[in-house]
């Protein structure tokens, strides 16, 4: 506590020399009142011409360059944009022109396969034709060619059955006659 | 009030003889204006596309300056800019160097202000008269007061014009001399409070120096736009 006491008085004296420096307001005495006056005009005017001069200037191109190149990035940027604009719209064209060359493409391809179908189809169908005629007369030939065997086959039966029954032997002419005579009214039934 | 005290550093110089010896006061001129040159000399060092933190804050100032000049004044007083400029930094350099403990607040001498605001009342009258010649005396007459009034007010006008510098001037120094005294005076008051009774006149203390700091920032750009204003009456000749 004494400690402390002893502090706040020697704190108080010097507090109070300090007062006894401070009388009145030492801005009303005129002494150095040139002398202020005087570095006042000189240190400003180093301090204005020097800002003036030299850094004001610098600060003012700095903040144009700025300014300018801000400009010209988004005229850039603008141009850049309108280039992609552009390029996708050049992209879309190509789209659609390859969209309409593969329906030609496809509907070309398509008659060109419908015609080839067609005129092989045509071909096949000829050639099944000419197969049917063929068949038919290989048929009507056969047919032609059996009904004479079977006349035969019958005229040859008919003798021998003829000569079997009464021993006798007609003679081949009237048999032959006989037969076709038959087979011409059976005929009918068997084809 | 020792810490406005004047007192010689160095030599006594006599011109012609008036004594125009370096003083504490002279010092921190010097020292409040080379920190200014220090700051934009380190603000334009790098002219960077993305400026660093201290070419912004020179930007931030100089596009200050410009805007409040351009708003306050027009474009015609864009070749005052400089002029501004470099008093609103100074100001501001010497009032914010003066917040410094054991420093010396140059701009709390009424002389101090005093000149600078008789140089811009002088140089605003001459670029007055010089823009608008003798038309420049019709800023004395309001336009649209009644015609009995006009004597009365024309007077006024006067009186306000011709007292521009000492408000402009005793605004500056008392603004920044009362700060200071208040702040010793509270300092004081923790002194002689001691350890029981000081921490209170200490959070004073505390608070009115970041007050002090505000006004200094205040004082300047006020001392700064009434300067652009005075402009504006001697470009812009209009009421």
């Amino acid at each position: 506590m004494n400690k402390y006491f002893s502090f706040t008085i020697a704190l108080l004296a010097i507090q109070n020399d300090l007062f006894a420096a401070e009388v009145g307001m030492p801005q009303l005495d005129p002494k150095y009142w040139a002398s202020q006056a005087f570095w006042l005009i000189l240190v400003f005017s180093i301090l204005y011409i020097s800002l003036a001069k030299f850094y004001l200037p610098k600060i003012k191109n700095n903040l144009e360059n700025r300014e300018n190149k801000i400009k010209d990035d988004l005229d850039d940027a603008n141009k850049f944009k309108e280039l992609s604009e552009s390029k996708i719209r050049e992209y879309e064209n190509i789209l659609e022109n390859a969209k309409k060359e593969v329906i030609k493409i496809y509907i070309e391809s398509k008659n060109s396969l419908d015609k080839d179908i067609q005129s092989k189809k045509e071909v096949i169908e000829k050639e099944i034709e000419k197969e049917i005629i063929k068949a038919q007369k290989e048929i009507s030939d056969l047919k032609k060619n059996s009904i004479s065997d079977i006349q035969k086959i019958s005229e040859n039966i008919a003798s021998d059955i003829i000569e079997k029954i009464s021993g006798d032997k007609l003679n081949e002419s009237s048999i032959k006659a006989a037969v076709e005579d038959i087979s011409k009214k059976n005929l009918g039934k068997y084809l | 009030m020792q810490q406005f005290s004047v007192h010689k550093i160095g030599p006594e110089i006599k011109i012609a003889g008036i004594d125009l010896s370096f003083t504490n006061a002279s010092l921190f001129m010097v020292i409040s204006a080379s920190a200014i040159l220090l700051f934009l000399f380190i603000g334009t060092k790098k002219k960077e596309i993305i400026p660093n933190k201290i070419q912004l804050i020179a930007e931030m100032f100089y596009t200050f300056v410009a805007k409040m000049i351009s708003d306050t004044a027009g474009s015609k007083a864009k070749p005052y800019f400089p002029f501004i400029f470099s008093l609103f930094m100074f100001v501001l350099f010497c009032n914010m160097v003066g917040m410094l403990p054991y420093s010396f607040t140059v701009t709390s001498h009424i002389i101090v202000t005093l000149i600078m605001a008789l140089f811009i009342f002088i140089a605003v009258t001459i670029i007055g008269f010089a823009k608008h010649g003798f038309k420049y005396l019709s800023i004395f007459v309001p336009s649209g007061v009644p015609a009995l009034l006009l004597p009365l007010i024309t007077v006024i006008e006067i009186i306000s014009y011709l007292s521009r510098p000492v408000s402009l001037s005793v605004r500056l120094f008392a603004n920044m001399m009362a700060g200071h005294t208040m702040l010793k005076v509270f300092g004081g008051f923790v002194i002689s409070l001691g350890l029981l009774g000081g921490w209170l006149p200490l959070g004073f203390s505390v608070a009115l120096t970041g007050l002090e700091i505000l006004v200094a920032f205040l004082q300047a750009y006020v001392f700064a736009i009434l300067t652009c204003i005075y402009l504006n009456d001697a470009l812009n000749l209009h009421h």
